[in-house]
């Protein structure tokens, strides 16, 4: 490497290659899919399809190379520094370039995703997707976002709220243009100005970092710290050590899910103001409400799974922790009730949100009128278990989604965690195509229908036997006692037959025969890799 | 001497191709200051990570207490006070948080010693840990590793790269742990004025092995050359040599 924009360019390859040669796979294949079948099967006529096929895996990317290229998976993005890495200040170039090279090499990636896409994965379909000014916005979303990392903040917490707020206006402006089919120029016009302002902006917020100019405005808020010191001064001491861990992932992970909730719940119900009387967005608009902690919660759960969340490329087991005199078991025990506690606190902001919602929109006619229409309909008593049935299956989803990825990122293996990473991304980016494909085959549809209970049974037997190995590893290796082993087991079998019996009495219909219930049950309630987390953390701890 | 607080037989580690331990066997009794002492990437880390029960010995054995430390985290970590050269204390949280969470673990724990050490060092209570410097977070460090008279005291490499006060503050600290009969320190460092000063028993690693331990009143008068009693600098220097520099771990 003979320049300072060659290492840097080596770096962001080097550490993100694999991403983006699936992303890259994943086009070409999609490519040669419909060259080998122009027919009905990958075209992209339909809106859904289009949206699945393409947006889904394209929305994905966008999302991962924005973190790439703003040094997002870097730091702390609710800290006061920049985000900018610190390192990187002391090479002997200018601000600018330290600046520029990031900001060309992310907006060319921009650039390069959209026009892939568009020749890729759109060809040969009937749409007319413009192929400039989409671009330009992706790129001006990128740029907008690095000069947003990259600045200094005097306040924790200052540089999510900016981002949420400032994106999601740009977001807004371009959505009002297109609503009103404002013509490709001027959507330029719209977006191509941002990118050099955008520029300017960052190569402020570095020029700050570089200097060590973090502004501490702090002290504003002086009194209502020194009001929270006071009790904290006069707090009991923990229980047991237990309890202490507990608070102490309560205190790392815990408020981060109910934190992104109450910045995005704001959003999502304002928009019951444009739903009017209209039942079908009203019940859309809380079906998103819904939703949004279980969906928040898969990222989330990245961050509650990392051994060590103080060292942002370590996957080893911070000592401090590893140090701690208590069992894996313990350990993990703190964070599964630190993710009870987490999720609990989402959920009462949704469940207090939402009626406040429906009255402020002037909506709560149109909920409770659709209400009394289902108590008409199925019975009060069964309307409100369905009702209370939803809740629990998304409270129970959420915290699923916060614990579920344990085993594999507490195992501190790298090549183990990109790998599944990779996997994941992989499988999300097949399924979107092959449930177009199923939707659209009736004759499909009808075999997996057919089918469906030798499917769930195979599903079910994968888990059992998945789930048998890890208790025999647990009770082998020690790494629970048998009490806990037996508890847990029989708390699981309880946990399966309280959801059977619930959807029994609900759906008593020839449809679902007793034992698919049974076996979708067995699914639901998490087993096999929850109780793996504590042989991962035990594999990490004592390597 | 009395029993063993650490006794490591045939310990070898491999990471890859690179042998970290090799055949390592140490036994330290109880109720002395141990002086562990190699160039950087010789072994010592690796060894007192084996003892703390953070890497499981691929060959060979660890006890301590006369316990496995990966058997029985609990009951080996709960008697040992730690205090890492990453010094990876939470920034997040304040001194008193950080002392009213570690005292948790530990029922021993003696709110007038820890809040004698907290004034000894300076430590506001309020203070954010990611706000300290290196040496109060050092300091930090070693509240937490001293306050519940742990049994057994490491050190590992505590003083790289502080100043020479809390370098001070953390030789007395050994010297007022051994102060107290039946404690034990394990002390690494590759700062051999250090060593000399406070311990009882030397052992030096090279390249995974253990070229020397003994007392070091011992090593010293073995070592006498026309009457010159040669520093233990000097003496690293004869066994350890030029190859000490070679990074192998």
């Amino acid at each position: 490497m003979r320049s300072p924009a060659a290492a840097i360019a080596w770096e962001f390859r080097q550490r993100h290659r694999w991403g983006l040669i699936v992303l890259a796979g994943y086009l070409v294949v999609l490519a040669a899919l419909k060259l080998i079948d122009p027919g009905w099967t990958f075209n992209m006529d339909s809106g859904e399809r289009f949206g699945v096929v393409v947006m889904g895996p394209l929305t994905t990317t966008f999302l991962y190379v924005l973190t790439v290229f703003s040094f997002g998976l870097s730091s702390d993005v609710a800290g006061r520094p920049s985000m900018y890495p610190a390192r990187l200040f002391t090479l002997p170039v200018s601000t600018t370039a330290l600046t520029g090279w990031p900001m060309l090499y992310g907006g060319v990636a921009m650039a390069i995703l959209w026009l892939a896409t568009r020749f890729l994965a759109v060809w040969p379909s009937g749409f007319d997707i413009p192929v400039i000014w989409p671009a330009l916005t992706a790129v001006t979303l990128l740029a907008w976002t690095q000069a947003l990392m990259w600045v200094p903040y005097g306040v924790r917490g200052l540089r999510v709220i900016l981002a949420v707020l400032w994106l999601g206006t740009i977001d807004s402006i371009v959505l009002l243009a297109l609503q009103y089919h404002a013509s490709e120029l001027v959507m330029i016009a719209i977006v191509a100005p941002q990118i050099p302002l955008a520029c300017v902006a960052a190569r402020f917020a570095v020029a700050r970092a570089r200097r060590g100019d973090v502004p501490d405005w702090r002290a504003l808020f002086a009194r209502s710290v020194r009001t929270a010191a006071v009790p904290a001064k006069r707090r009991a001491e923990f229980a047991s050590p237990a309890s202490a861990q507990a608070w102490f992932e309560w205190r790392r992970h815990g408020w981060t899910l109910p934190g992104w909730t109450a910045i995005l719940l704001p959003f999502e119900l304002a928009l019951l103001r444009a739903a009017g009387s209209s039942e079908a967005l009203v019940f859309l608009i809380l079906l998103g409400v819904l939703i949004t902690p279980p969906f928040m919660a898969a990222f989330t759960a990245a961050a509650v799974a990392r051994s060590n969340p103080s060292v942002s490329d370590s996957y080893g087991l911070a000592p401090f922790i590893a140090t701690r005199p208590l069992t894996s078991a313990t350990l993990i025990a703190a964070k599964l009730k630190a993710m009870i506690w987490s999720t609990i606190a989402s959920w009462a902001l949704v469940l207090v949100a939402i009626p406040i919602g429906l009255r402020w929109s002037g909506t709560w006619p149109v909920f409770t009128e659709k209400m009394r229409q289902s108590a008409e309909f199925m019975g009060a008593l069964r309307t409100v278990v369905l009702v209370l049935l939803i809740l629990a299956l998304c409270i129970a989803a959420t915290w699923k989604q916060l614990v579920q990825g344990l085993f594999i990122g507490l195992t501190g293996r790298e090549r183990l965690i990109k790998g599944t990473v990779l996997f994941a991304v992989t499988v999300f980016s097949v399924l979107g195509p092959l449930g177009q494909w199923i939707y659209d085959n009736a004759g499909v549809q009808r075999v997996i229908w057919d089918a469906l209970p030798l499917i769930l049974a195979v599903l079910v037997g994968a888990k059992m036997l998945a789930a048998t190995w890890v208790a025999a590893r647990l009770w082998r290796s020690r790494v629970v006692s048998d009490r806990t082993l037996v508890a847990g087991a029989a708390g699981w079998c309880g946990a399966v037959l309280a959801l059977y019996g619930v959807l029994a009495w609900f759906l008593s219909t020839p449809f679902f025969p007793r034992y698919v219930l049974m076996l979708l049950a067995i699914l639901f309630v998490p087993l096999a890799r929850l109780s793996a987390a504590p042989l991962a953390l035990a594999w990490n701890r004592h390597r | 001497m009395s029993e063993a607080v650490i006794d490591v037989a045939e310990l070898t580690r491999r990471f890859g191709a690179t042998t970290a331990l090799a055949k390592v066997s140490v036994s330290l009794p109880r109720g002395a200051v141990y002086g562990l002492v190699g160039a950087n990437g010789a072994g010592k880390t690796t060894l007192i990570k084996h003892i703390l029960g953070l890497l499981r010995a691929e060959s060979g054995s660890v006890r301590v207490f006369g316990l496995d430390p990966v058997a029985d985290p609990v009951g080996v970590l709960s008697r040992i006070g730690y205090l890492s050269e990453e010094n990876d204390l939470p920034g997040w949280m304040r001194v008193d948080e950080l002392v009213r969470y570690t005292r948790a673990f530990y029922p021993a724990w003696d709110d007038t010693y820890a809040e004698e050490l907290r004034r000894t060092f300076a430590l506001d209570p309020a203070a954010k840990i990611t706000t300290l410097s290196k040496g109060q977070k050092a300091r930090l460090g070693l509240l937490i590793a001293l306050a519940y008279r742990p049994e057994l005291l490491v050190l590992d490499e505590p003083s790289s790269g502080l100043d020479p006060i809390v370098r001070r503050d953390i030789l007395g600290a050994v010297i007022r742990t051994i102060a107290e009969e039946g404690r034990t320190v394990l002390f690494s460092s590759h700062l051999l004025d250090e060593v000399e000063q406070v311990a009882d028993h030397v052992t030096m690693i090279s390249h995974g092995r253990i070229v020397l331990s003994a007392p070091l009143a011992a090593i010293r008068e073995s070592h006498r050359v026309d009457g010159h009693v040669p520093s233990l600098e000097e003496i690293f220097v004869a066994h350890v040599g030029a190859s000490a520099s070679e990074p192998d771990s």
